[in-house]
């Protein structure tokens, strides 16, 4: 198990270094010089060197990369080329804001999406699983902004039951918080909930008809345990689709950020992108992987306890 | 069994969600219903650039910035410099020396007091800006005449210049702030309100508390003032109708609605829409050097129905840029290229080019609504253009480097700032006035800088602007409003070169 846990980690740290080079070498192509962007139109030249020589902008491109790299690899992602304060404290201020909805649109998905999957696939035909067919094809043909301005058309403008805009800390209220996610959370998790729902009751099915489930129901176990056994050997595909629905969900987040005006770090890449203010960008990539490392491995982790011999692979 | 339990779950999640919000509705928070005016809660489209003067922009910095920052100088709303920190100021016959008394028993949040030191360290600071400087051009210094009275000398006379200061270029900040550069990080001023950081949320709520002794108390009723930065606007306007702000930056498409919920409604010209020229003299096209080219694509767009049909009707077609609020623009001007697409072809084939010619424009994606309008206009006219497709940070890099762009360009509240931002001075969007290029347009110019503040100067600028409009100098299709809702009870009132007014601007009422 611990060589398992050591291969995951290493090919994490590959992945992670492997990306944020790649994006730092992408950005600068794209971006080109960014002074007039960051002092706007009315920059002298002077002005527009004076900004290149503090960001370091003026040195050659490797060593701006040795630079970045260097002090990335001690967790400093340096400083913002916009307004010049540390990219760690703005991600550090935007990350529970994507956290929080991703996180709670992800919560959703796995509760609600289980709990319909493991129905439909107790009775396929029924009246649930004919819903969730029709579901799944509504939602997949309906755009994400649509479905979130109908949420807040319901729910923050008529019934006034949430705030349309706007995020409020845990620390400030936790109810308030609890409000200000709850509608972008349901308008990511509504796909999620159909797709995890769909997996799980397909797998269901498909384990259900196998022999050994056969053998099970032939020695007399209860219907509880029988259950039990087909959800074990169908949850690993299943676990799989809301492994990936998160990391999905992260990007997913940037236009619900934009329609419920949320300071997360969507909309943070997005403002950093129009400006290019590549340090933020940089730093944005590398949270966002790390992200995505930490649910891969922990996925790894539970399906090599639900099934050991995925960790021989 | 197991279903109708798994059901029951699925249905207790979503009544504990239903219950959730059933059971904190009531607690308030931030969807208290419509007419709550106790706190102003205005939403702006866009985030504040800088906390430093001398780093902000004019737009919709003017919401954050007058908060924190008094100004030497403040407009009226009909863009008319009047007193706040300079309480008189004089000019000098020759009008090149501006002498200042300012106001006594100020302090900034750090304790420093304003004096005329101060003044001038501001004015040397926002001179030396990279976004304020282009105020100060003509400002060849600044010095202390005693501690109440500070004296500015021009190296060139500049009629504009207290306008451009209390537009949004002479905010006031803490000296010692200024010295360290701690203006990055926050602001350090003597304005009406204190900057709640730690209630704030930089680029999503900025918060405010009333000082009770500041000198101009009276001109600002609100406790509290919550500024929202949001770019769509869509976001904006749902907010406006859950209640969660009383003021917004409004798009026009949505006035309908506002009327329907008994909103306060304020429109005002902001900016020109149209074809700017960077080519007036034909070095990169030879075409756009002939007047009647200009004057043929003038005639072959039909700006009323670009601007109905882009702008949701919100403007006033002319082919002006002095603002159709200012004492310039003449109404009876916008006769002159009235939509013809037989005579815009005739004056091509006049001026020699019967088939028309090829030009390269740049395009971005927020001049996309106007593009396909853009592209028949120019087709029927014969004129072939290829579009460079670009982001819009290079659009404005780039854009002066085509012969002629789409633009949408902001108005000046002054008449003699018009002729300074669209005529004279070079601007990202204006990088090579050709006036030296055009005799009559440099005499009407010339004419215009040496005369008498007024009347005198006023009908000079009508002159100009006629001669302007007669060379094409622009192809203007309509000049664009902004639109502002707000609660009734709350009332903003806008000022031609804010995009979004200053706090002063918005009162109850």
């Amino acid at each position: 198990m611990l060589s398992f846990i050591a291969k995951r980690l290493m090919s994490g740290v590959l992945l992670l270094v492997v990306v944020t080079s790649g994006t730092f070498f992408l950005a600068h192509a794209a971006v080109g010089d960014p002074t007039p962007g960051l002092l706007g139109n009315s920059a002298t030249p002077a002005q527009q060197a004076a900004l290149r020589a503090r960001i370091g902008y003026d040195q050659p491109l490797l060593v701006q990369f040795w630079n970045w790299l260097s002090h990335a690899a001690t967790g400093d992602f340096g400083t913002s080329w916009r307004n010049f304060q540390p990219v760690n404290d703005q991600i550090a201020l935007r990350v529970p804001v994507t956290l929080s909805v991703v996180v709670f649109a992800t919560a959703l998905a796995a509760v609600i999406g289980v709990a319909v999957g493991i129905a439909c696939g107790l009775r396929p035909g029924g009246l649930l699983d004919r819903g969730l067919k029709l579901a799944s094809v509504v939602l997949f043909a309906l755009p994400g902004f649509w479905v979130s301005l109908v949420l807040v058309t319901w729910f923050a403008i008529n019934l006034r039951w949430f705030p349309a805009i706007g995020y409020v800390s845990p620390d400030q209220s936790l109810t308030g918080w609890l409000r200000s996610i709850t509608l972008p959370s349901v308008s990511l998790a509504l796909g999620a909930i159909v797709m995890v729902a769909e997996q799980l009751r397909n797998g269901f099915l498909q384990v259900a008809g196998q022999d050994f489930v056969r053998t099970l129901r032939a020695r007399g176990l209860s219907d509880r345990r029988v259950t039990a056994h087909v959800l074990r050997n169908a949850s690993p595909a299943a676990l799989t689709v809301l492994a990936l629905l998160f990391v999905g969900l992260l990007g997913g987040a940037i236009v619900v950020e934009i329609v419920f005006n949320l300071p997360g770090i969507g909309s943070l890449t997005q403002s950093a992108s129009q400006i290019g203010d590549i340090p933020v960008l940089l730093g944005l990539t590398a949270v966002t992987v790390v992200f995505v490392v930490i649910v891969n491995f922990l996925l790894d982790l539970v399906l090599g306890w639900v099934n050991p011999k995925v960790r021989d692979r | 069994m197991t279903s109708r339990r798994t059901s029951a779950l699925v249905a207790a999640a979503l009544v504990a969600v239903g219950a959730l919000a059933g059971c904190t509705s009531a607690g308030g928070g931030g969807t208290a219903a419509g007419a709550d005016t106790g706190e102003l809660k205005a939403g702006v489209f866009l985030d504040v650039t800088s906390w430093d003067p001398a780093s902000a922009d004019i737009g919709f910095d003017g919401p954050y910035l007058s908060a924190v920052y008094d100004p030497l100088v403040a407009l009226d709303k009909d863009g008319k410099p009047v007193p706040a920190l300079a309480t008189k100021w004089e000019w000098s016959a020759d009008r090149l020396t501006l002498t200042a008394d300012l106001r006594q028993g100020v302090t900034f949040e750090d304790g420093q007091k304003f004096d005329a030191a101060a003044a001038v360290a501001n004015i040397q600071h926002l001179k030396a800006g990279v976004r304020s400087g282009q105020a100060y051009l003509n400002v060849a210094s600044a010095s202390a005449k005693d501690e109440d009275t500070v004296e500015i000398k021009l190296s060139k006379r500049d009629d504009a210049l207290l306008y451009q200061m209390g537009l949004g270029r002479s905010w006031m900040a803490s000296p010692a702030a200024i010295q360290s550069g701690a203006l990055a990080n926050g602001p350090v001023g003597s304005g009406p309100y204190t900057y709640d950081k730690a209630g704030s949320t930089p680029q999503s709520q900025y918060v405010f508390t009333k000082k009770q002794n500041h000198w101009d108390t009276a001109t600002y009723p609100f406790p509290t003032v919550r500024l929202f930065p949001i770019t769509d606007q869509t976001a904006s306007f749902n907010a406006m109708l859950s209640g969660q702000l009383n003021v917004q930056f409004a798009n026009a498409a949505n006035l309908p609605k506002a009327k329907e919920n008994g909103w306060n409604i304020a429109s005002r010209a902001a900016s020109w829409v149209g074809v700017q020229y960077a080519d007036r003299t034909g070095a990169q096209v030879k075409a756009l050097g002939d007047k009647r080219v200009r004057q043929a694509i003038s005639h072959a767009f039909d700006a009323a129905g670009i601007l109905n049909a882009v702008g949701n009707g919100s403007g006033t077609v002319t082919n002006q840029v002095f603002s159709v609020d200012g004492q310039v623009y003449d109404k009876s001007m916008n006769d002159k290229y009235k939509t013809d697409m037989a005579k815009a072809k005739a004056l091509l084939k006049e001026a020699g080019y019967p088939d028309g010619f090829s030009v390269k424009m740049p395009m971005s994606p927020i001049f996309a609504a106007w593009q396909p309008a853009a592209n028949q206009t120019f087709g029927e006219l014969g004129i072939k253009v290829e579009w460079q497709d670009m982001a819009m940070p290079d659009y404005q890099k780039n854009a002066p480097t085509y012969p002629m762009f789409l633009a949408v360009i902001a108005l000046a509240g002054n008449d003699m700032a018009t002729l300074t931002d669209q005529v004279t001075t070079a601007q990202w969007y204006n990088p090579t006035p050709s006036v030296d290029a055009y005799p009559e347009v440099k005499a009407l110019v010339e004419q215009v800088e040496k005369a008498e503040p007024g009347p005198a100067q006023t009908e000079l600028l009508k002159k100009l602007n006629a001669e302007l409009v007669d060379e094409a100098w622009w192809s203007v299709w309509y000049q664009a409003d902004n639109t502002y809702f707000s609660v009734k009870g709350i009332t903003v009132t806008p000022v031609t070169g804010m995009m979004f007014p200053t706090l002063r601007f918005i009162q109850r009422g």
